[in-house]
């Protein structure tokens, strides 16, 4: 039993990555899915598993827009938000390849950058940008 | 249309199933070719959902644990059939240039 609650908690964890709204509708759901999937006596998520939950929670955050990016030019938000990547990205790379120290001071930047592009919508949204729902769940 | 997404609605097609009985179904469908990890069968059903293809049938708490049931709509049942006859339509050139060109290449 205890296995399965660590095994539960650590799922958790990983679900965290997903943007709220779909938290919100799908993690129970999900959860469920991932402990049928478990071996009996299983205690931490597989690699391949854990990398497929990150992989699809960020491809998530990265096409859904905001209810207020969807009011204004939702396409431009998706670039924003590549770009930012693609950047993140090449820095990462740059960093691998030289090695140098000016590598890592480039790369909290870019990582500053990503962050504030998958942000960003939902920060002007919450400074009060009038009417619509704060964040749009797919319908029931 | 991608193959996960065909196995997926091919699941759906014979009733409504949760997503682990998508997952196993998938996998028999595909001879355990295609085994989907909860993170892109959700992707993937989101997606189907949104496209109007699928939809919740009914929810069932099943040991503390929450199941969702998803059926097939109209459309989506269309889409499928749709695919299928492509597939079908393809398979069915490649087998007959094979028997005529090949003649041994039998599946």
């Amino acid at each position: 039993m205890s296995n399965s609650t660590d095994l539960e908690r650590r799922y958790r964890r990983l679900l965290a990555f997903y943007p709220r709204a779909f938290r919100r509708e799908h993690e129970q759901e999900i959860l469920s899915v991932l402990m049928d999937s478990a071996a009996p006596g299983q205690r931490r998520p597989g690699v391949a598993e854990s990398a497929d939950l990150l992989a699809n929670a960020t491809g998530m955050r990265v096409r859904q827009p905001t209810a207020w990016e969807e009011r204004h030019h939702p396409v431009l938000w998706i670039w924003v938000r590549v770009l930012a990547g693609i950047w993140l990205v090449i820095l990462t790379g740059m960093l691998c390849q030289y090695g140098r120290w000016w590598g890592l001071a480039l790369l909290v930047p870019a990582a500053l950058h990503f962050y504030l592009a998958l942000r960003l919508g939902r920060f002007i949204e919450s400074q009060g940008e009038a009417g619509g729902p704060p964040s749009n769940p797919p319908a029931p | 249309m991608q193959e996960a997404t065909f196995l997926i609605l091919t699941a759906l097609a014979a009733g409504s199933q949760h997503g682990y009985g998508i997952i196993t179904d998938v996998e028999q469908i595909s001879k355990r070719r295609v085994r989907l990890r909860a993170g892109t069968l959700y992707t993937a059903l989101e997606r189907l959902r949104a496209d109007g293809l699928i939809e919740v049938d009914h929810e069932e708490i099943v040991d503390s644990r929450l199941r969702r049931y998803y059926r097939l709509t109209p459309d989506g049942g269309e889409r499928l059939a749709e695919e299928a006859a492509r597939l079908r339509a393809n398979a069915h050139v490649a087998m007959s240039r094979l028997d005529v060109n090949g003649g041994a290449a039998r599946a």
